[in-house]
């Protein structure tokens, strides 16, 4: 094939291939701006005929999920902090101090067995659980479960990140006289900084969309999370599709802008350390 | 995970604790205590509580699940009934059967992809605004929480309505229903994982191959290497930890998949895209039977923790 | 850098401090200031009670009503959830009249006659029957025979299955089964289906395939709680939708529900299908729709032996017993009871139990239904079987009649499998299946 024809077929592809992925968003939000009747035709539209903006309108207001975006995000930045912080804390030995193999082992498969754990096998645990401490339909069980659930990502990018920092640096420290409290204040922190925060958005990330554990412990908005409420627009005999088509656009904003404004940090913590800017 | 310095150990390992005989333990565990060194001594203190804490925390509900399993409705030991009753319905074993093929057939196909289109624009964009147009593209379906996706894929998929067959449509062809067709069911459902997290594995790979020295590609090229070559000898090598990683943990989350299936099929047509998840869902609570789906969750955790231990032994071993 | 760390650190610690705060229980009742929670269902169902809302809090100051919406199978989850967490979030629940046995059996929900509230003969017999547990007639699940007799739930949407055509084509209504099978095949063709079958698994096709089935002369339990599901009748009343049917309906009816049959209609793409007055208004006829004035009501049609069975499917409120605001909940049922207020919930789109409000000649404009509504409840209709295992039973017959629906198996195998099962679920259950 000729360097012009390899040309023009890969990028036929990548434009198809972008195409096909772009696609359904672009669908999501045509449906998110049209009227209940034209939702009816026997055709859907690929544009909307009468763009309105009142899905959006019904759906944070009138059905009031301005509430429940505003649990998930307390949800999500409190479970994410408290994996971080656990997380940071079993990292931080297992990386920089002496700790035996096997136990270091033990600890990371650990953690990364939890990965394989399907939530509905622990859902009614939990829910036991939660029930017998008085904490359903509250706050806190939902942050308990998901920090829990945070875990092993957490773990595992902060583990990729701290390995990168040379011993020397922190020896560095202690030699110049400060304990290793200083040490680790001054110096591992700020440089496992890039680390935190891409482990935390990735982890925030996927916290905001969970909807198992959020539709089984909670019960009124109080503490209801936006995807549950999402959800229930699927009704048994009317569809409202563009309100909900409404409610998936708001619920990728979020994330969406908070990783757009973080690119170089998720990178690094998508490739668990390897990579640290772009 | 390589790439990069090592933590290091910082301080001394602590020696051998000599004995044998019946008071050999007891000694050995004081001696080796005081003979750790100090900092080996901080680690363990930061380390095991908090871990401690974390494993008691997420262990509990394991042994609630196994105490439930062996547990009638009303609270009487009824030791292996639920489990017998579990493994005799032969939708068990149907379920499972789907989550393998499901596994088996379309993880390799999402990795593949997304390697594929990794090589592709790495080779062959320059634009750093396209590959950050590509990159922006690629966010977008990860951060989509599944309940949407599940209902933009109804959108498509679905007879008469659904896009996909009214295109067909209009150009003259017969619909599918992607929906009622036991095969094409599960293809469509597959389609929603692979479109949802081809993009998380093309990020990933693409980052990675951003990390191989350009200087031993050059040097290849000028050798004469094939692209093939190129990618096999040179590029394979630096990313094989990531893709490994990669492969374990949507391989975890494949065989955990539950939300969208849920909102595309309610795991029919029948039961063909009722995967375990959804197996469990149904005995939990459409069934009700919480000593059956407990034993259930017994079971699978245990076939997970075996799977695990088995798998884990492919992942790079992580620098000591 | 530290000073980035602050201030996550800083929100952390803002969010769990709210999330401590916010978690405090909405219900209070010091002080003369109430908030009833309804847990009701998300959809056509509820249109009427959110409209009613305003109306009895500017009626009632110092009550206030939160209304807490989940779809159908969601809103069973949780309420067997908090009924089992003994939570007291809600103060009301909307349920679906198959719900009452379990609700019932597991003594859930406060008996509403000691509450103050009295069975009036201006509303069918039969609703309040549906929400007395144990039920007044037909079979009795065995762990309930003893139990005392007892009003647990009231109807606030009068619900009875029919069946609608388009009238502008043929102008009476199939009068049996045969009829309709007959006039789907001279109707259907292509994009013009001659039959709409809502076939999704579970609810869906169970909720659809009841009716038929009874008209067959078939049932799922007889009065000892022996599965009739694979004798003969019933085995004809499977072939009937899986295969006449089937050939006359639209493309893929495994995958279709309500929503899809309603939309199939409105969009004038169907001739005939069976309909819960709930999706009338809102969906057959509602915003976008094609067919105004051209559908027609009528009671299901009767089956080869002569009679036409309605199910009904009526949502009624109860007040769980763990509420801490019974008497505020009991006023408020009683208030949705009074004529005045059903005659505004019909005109707000809420389906209305008392028989002279149904047949109230200002009403019948806007819902052509309701006289053939008022009709089925006097009838009276069937309702579904009265057993705690239910949601179960209705998982097995959807899957199975599902799978017959998508080519995967024959009537008869749907017939045998699912009997199978309800047989040995029903035993497992403690009832006196013998076979």
């Amino acid at each position: 094939m000729t360097r012009v024809a390899t040309r023009i077929v890969t990028w036929a592809v990548l434009v198809l291939t972008f195409a096909i992925f772009v696609f359904p968003l672009y669908y999501l939000i045509v449906t998110s701006l049209k009227t209940k009747a034209e939702l009816f035709q026997a055709v859907p539209s690929l544009f909307p005929h009468d763009p309105t903006i009142e899905p959006y309108v019904s759906v944070l207001i009138a059905r009031g999920f301005l509430g429940l975006l505003l649990n998930s995000v307390i949800v999500g930045l409190a479970s994410t902090t408290l994996a971080l912080v656990i997380a940071f804390a079993i990292c931080y030995p297992i990386t920089r101090l002496p700790i035996r193999p096997g136990l270091r082992g033990f600890v990371l498969n650990w953690a990364l067995s939890l990965r394989f754990l399907p939530p509905i096998a622990v859902v009614i645990p939990y829910f036991t659980i939660v029930r017998t401490i008085g904490l359903y339909n509250q706050i806190p069980a939902l942050i308990l479960v998901y920090t829990i659930f945070n875990l092993p990502l957490s773990i595992w990018m902060l583990k990729g990140f701290l390995e990168q920092i040379p011993a020397e640096v922190e020896e560095a420290a202690l030699v110049d006289g400060g304990n290793r409290f200083q040490a680790f204040r001054l110096v591992i922190l700020p440089l496992a900084s890039t680390g935190i925060l891409a482990a935390g958005i990735i982890v925030f990330a996927f916290d905001w969309a969970e909807f198992l554990f959020a539709f089984i412990l909670t019960a009124t908005p109080q503490s209801m999370t936006f995807p549950v409420g999402v959800q229930g627009l699927v009704t048994q005999f009317e569809i409202i599709w563009n309100d909900m088509a409404a409610g998936g656009v708001i619920a990728i904003l979020l994330p969406l802008v908070l990783m757009l404004f973080a690119r170089r940090y998720v990178i690094a913590g998508l490739t668990f350390g390897v990579i640290r800017e772009k | 995970m390589t790439a990069g310095a090592s933590g290091g150990t910082l301080g001394t390992a602590p020696a051998i604790p000599p004995s044998r005989g019946p008071l050999a333990l007891p000694a050995r565990i004081r001696a080796s205590w005081s003979e750790r060194s100090r900092q080996e001594r901080l680690a363990l203190r930061l380390l095991l509580p908090m871990f401690g804490l974390v494993f008691v925390v997420a262990t509990v509900p394991f042994i609630l699940a196994v105490i439930r399993a062996v547990t009638s409705d009303t609270g009487t030991f009824v030791g292996a009934d639920n489990l017998g009753r579990a493994l005799s319905n032969e939708q068990l074993y149907e379920a499972i059967k789907q989550t393998g093929v499901y596994g088996l057939v379309f993880l390799p196909t999402e990795i593949l992809l997304g390697l594929g289109i990794a090589l592709l624009v790495h080779r062959t964009v320059r634009s750093p605004l396209v590959r950050a147009a590509i990159y922006v593209a690629a966010m977008i379906p990860i951060v989509i929480p599944q309940v949407a996706v599940g209902v933009v894929f109804r959108l498509l998929y679905i007879p008469d309505y659904g896009l996909i067959n009214v295109l067909l449509g209009q150009t003259g062809h017969d619909q599918i229903l992607w929906l009622s067709n036991p095969s094409l069911a599960m293809f469509a459902v597959a389609s929603v994982d692979v479109w949802q997290w081809t993009p998380f594995v093309y990020l990933i790979m693409f980052a990675g191959l951003q990390t191989v020295p350009p200087e031993s590609v050059e040097a290849a090229q000028l050798d004469g290497a094939s692209s093939w070559a190129q990618f096999r000898h040179i590029e394979l090598h630096y990313l094989r930890p990531l893709l490994l990683l990669v492969l374990f943990f949507r391989l975890a989350d494949v065989l955990r998949v539950f939300d969208h299936v849920y909102i595309l099929t309610g795991g029919g047509p029948g039961t063909t895209t009722q995967f375990l998840s959804l197996y469990l869902y149904r005995i939990a609570f459409d069934f009700s039977d919480l000593g059956q789906a407990s034993a259930l969750a017994v079971v699978v955790m245990a076939f997970m923790t075996a799977l695990y231990t088995v798998i884990s032994r492919f992942l790079p071993a992580d620098t000591n | 850098m530290i000073q980035r760390m602050k201030p996550v650190t800083l929100l952390a610690t803002i969010a769990v401090v709210l999330s401590a705060c916010s978690s405090g229980n909405t219900s209070s009742s010091g002080g003369g200031n109430v908030t009833l929670t309804i847990a009701a269902v998300q959809g056509v169902e509820d249109t009427g009670l959110k409209a009613l809302k305003p109306m009895y809090e500017s009626s009632h100051p110092g009550v206030k009503i939160q209304i807490v919406e989940a779809p159908y199978a969601s809103l069973y989850t949780k309420l067997v959830n908090t009924f089992q967490a003994n939570d007291a979030t809600y103060d009301l629940v909307m349920m679906d009249d198959p719900w009452m046995p379990k609700f019932g059996t597991i003594g859930a929900l406060t008996p509403l006659e000691p509450l103050g509230i009295s069975k009036d003969g201006d509303v069918a017999q039969v609703v309040w029957d549906v929400g007395t547990w144990p039920p007044p007639r037909g079979a009795v699940p065995p762990s309930e025979k003893d139990k005392q007799k007892q009003l647990l739930g009231v109807t606030i949407v009068g619900n009875v299955e029919m069946f609608m055509w388009r009238k502008d084509i043929t102008p009476n209504g199939p009068a049996s089964y045969d009829e309709v099978l007959a006039n789907a095949k001279a109707q259907n063709k292509p994009n013009f289906a001659g039959y709409i079958i809502r076939g999704k698994a579970t609810n869906p096709v169970t909720a659809d395939f009841l009716p038929i089935l009874w008209s067959f002369g078939g049932d799922v339990f007889d009065e000892n709680w022996n599965v009739t599901f694979d004798n003969a009748q019933s085995v004809a009343a499977i072939k009937f939708l899986v295969d006449d049917l089937k050939a006359v309906a639209q493309a893929g009816p495994s995958s279709s529900d309500a929503s899809d049959r309603d939309r199939i209609m409105a969009t004038g793409q169907g001739y005939q299908s069976s309909t819960w007055p709930g999706e009338i208004n809102t969906a057959v006829l509602g915003p976008g729709t094609t067919v105004t004035g051209k559908v027609g009501f009528e009671p299901i049609p009767k089956g080869p032996g002569g009679k036409g069975v309605g199910m009904m499917g009526n949502w009624m409120l109860g007040i769980p017993k763990v509420s801490k605001n019974q008497q505020a909940a009991a006023d408020f049922i009683k208030w949705m009871l009074q004529k005045d207020t059903q005659m505004t919930y019909a005109q707000n789109g809420g389906i209305p139990s008392r028989t002279s409000v149904l047949k109230d000649s200002s009403l019948q404009d806007k819902n052509p239904y309701f006289s053939v509504l008022a009709d089925a409840l006097t009838a009276p209709p069937n309702w579904r079987p009265r057993t705690d295992q239910w949601n179960a039973v209705e998982t097995v017959i959807g899957t199975e009649l599902n799978k017959a629906l998508a080519g995967q198996q024959s009537a008869q195998d749907a017939a045998t499998n699912a009997s199978k099962q309800i047989r040995s679920l029903m035993k497992q259950a403690g009832y006196p299946t013998a076979q």
